[in-house]
């Protein structure tokens, strides 16, 4: 899970990019060389958080209120919950991309009698996260230790909503934002069920991941967070305003949802894709053939507004 | 002994730089391939590291032998072009392939290793003959030996590192991957034809 440093920043009220030596008011609970990740655990009470070292900056995976279990002080995880509103059922959940494990523990804790299941690939986040996060081993919601994409291929089982916020600093690897595995996770999805994505919004690599969604899933709908964006996806026809507004009542109720869906409703956004303007209609989609991320991240979008 | 024509011994260097351009160039991209199927992981790379050093030692020692019987030409552009034929039939195989070891040994060690060994062992080993029968062809006394070693493999490694640096930051972001490997194996294909039409060397 990431959001850039930025937001941490404002939250830790430090300095807006943060050097990885940094002197400010954080206190490093611990660090940890894993496979994959530099892992360094501030606190900053009430608040603890992941973050990621990648070439001497900071990227905030996840932040945690020690104070408050169900608080979810990163503005974009809320939106991933926006999902819940789209979704025909919601008998089951999967995440991609676990983190700290917040989004998860969130949707948890509010819906105690749904499976949850969260796949991350470094272990020694689960790790982190169990001992500093408040995640505990409980029915209905699992952490597989795998790669998201190899989960799906091997899983024969079937999701109402599938969450995707696979990041290892700024880049997301490249086989889990192409055509072919947004079909695998198509695939995984029951009927009427639904994709929420975290998107990083500032270079040309959104555009081509809006397109390659978009290349599967027919309808997008996106939520503007703090720093990111979120999009769900969904297949068949476009979800009118008023049918959402009827689940989201509806759920909000059912499961006493700290963030309303109702209230996130009122930020739903739709872009014409196919138009030019909003997306470049020179990006391409991404396939597992071609699927240039690293260079696609360093080019910084033009000035096309977003949604 | 004759002293060896120039072309044949620029076609050589020139051979040696685009063989090692594509050797390594080829490792870059076997990660493309692997990774959908095997996750980006350091295992992967320490598999596909790994495969590659393998093929060259085993290719150098290979090398080694034929310089004792063949030292010719024509195996090593017999070498190239065997190469050259196996790059331009992953493009269409690699997919099957991956999916069955993934679907019958998982993802594990073993099975990154072996889908790295599918995808590079036999045409890297193939490259890897290249630089000792090139010296032995470009070296007519022994006291020239090392001064020849040292310039195909300086030329070679250049060749490493270009076709590195080209195929990440400039082929992967423009090209497909299938369309890159499809491109080396006529690069081969190109050097094992040079070698082919000069002038066969002559012992003496």
């Amino acid at each position: 899970m990431i959001i850039r440093s930025l937001v941490f920043g404002m939250l830790a009220s430090a300095v807006a990019v943060a050097a990885a030596h940094a002197q400010d008011n954080r206190n490093l609970l611990e660090s940890k060389e894993s496979l994959y990740n530099n892992i360094y655990v501030y606190e900053q009470p009430p608040y603890v958080s992941m973050t990621f070292g990648h070439n001497r900056r900071i990227y905030t995976e996840s932040v945690y209120n020690t104070h408050d279990d169900k608080d979810l002080p990163v503005d974009y995880t809320r939106y991933m919950t926006a999902s819940l509103m789209y979704a025909k059922d919601v008998h089951s959940i999967l995440e991609i991309g676990f983190g700290g494990g917040r989004t998860a523990w969130y949707l948890h804790r509010f819906l105690p009698n749904v499976p949850i299941t969260s796949v991350e690939l470094d272990p020694t986040v689960v790790q982190l996260a169990k001992k500093y996060f408040g995640i505990k081993d409980e029915p209905n919601f699992q952490v597989v230790n795998r790669d998201g994409r190899l989960f799906l291929q091997e899983s024969k089982d079937k999701y109402d909503v599938i969450l995707i916020d696979a990041y290892r600093g700024p880049f997301v690897p490249f086989h889990l934002l192409t055509k072919e595995f947004y079909q695998i996770v198509k695939d995984h999805l029951a009927e009427g069920g639904v994709v929420a994505q975290n998107v990083e919004p500032s270079t040309m690599l959104f555009d081509s991941a809006v397109k390659t969604i978009n290349a599967v899933f027919p309808q997008l709908d996106f939520y503007r967070a703090d720093g990111n964006i979120v999009t769900v996806a969904y297949d068949g026809a476009e979800r009118r305003g008023e049918d959402l507004a009827a689940f989201a009542h509806d759920r909000d109720k059912a499961y006493g949802l700290r963030y309303s869906l109702a209230d996130m409703l009122n930020e739903r956004r739709r872009i014409d894709i196919a138009s030019g303007k909003v997306i470049d209609a020179n990006a391409k989609v991404l396939t597992d053939d071609f699927a240039p991320v690293e260079a696609l991240k360093s080019i910084e979008r033009h000035n096309r507004k977003l949604p | 002994m004759k002293p060896l024509s120039a072309t044949l011994s620029f076609s050589i260097y020139a051979c040696s730089f685009l063989v090692g351009g594509v050797l390594m160039g080829f490792e870059m991209l076997g990660s493309r391939y692997l990774f959908p199927y095997f996750g980006g992981g350091i295992g992967t790379w320490a598999s596909l590291i790994s495969t590659v050093l393998c093929a060259l030692a085993i290719g150098y020692f290979a090398g080694s032998a034929i310089v004792a019987r063949h030292p010719t030409q024509r195996s090593i552009a017999l070498a190239i072009l065997i190469a050259a034929a196996y790059l331009a039939c992953v493009p269409a195989t690699a997919d099957p392939v991956m999916e069955t070891i993934l679907n019958s040994l998982g993802d594990g060690a073993s099975a990154t290793l072996l889908a790295s060994t599918a995808l590079l062992l036999v045409p890297l080993t193939l490259l890897g003959t290249f630089s000792p029968i090139a010296v032995s062809l470009l070296t007519r006394s022994a006291d020239e030996a090392g001064r020849v070693a040292g310039l195909v493999y300086g030329v070679s490694t250049i060749g490493n590192v270009v076709g590195t640096l080209l195929t990440t930051f400039l082929l992967i972001p423009t090209v497909g991957s299938r369309a890159i490997t499809y491109y080396f194996a006529v690069v081969l294909a190109v050097c094992a034809g040079a070698l082919l039409l000069n002038p066969v060397k002559r012992s003496v």
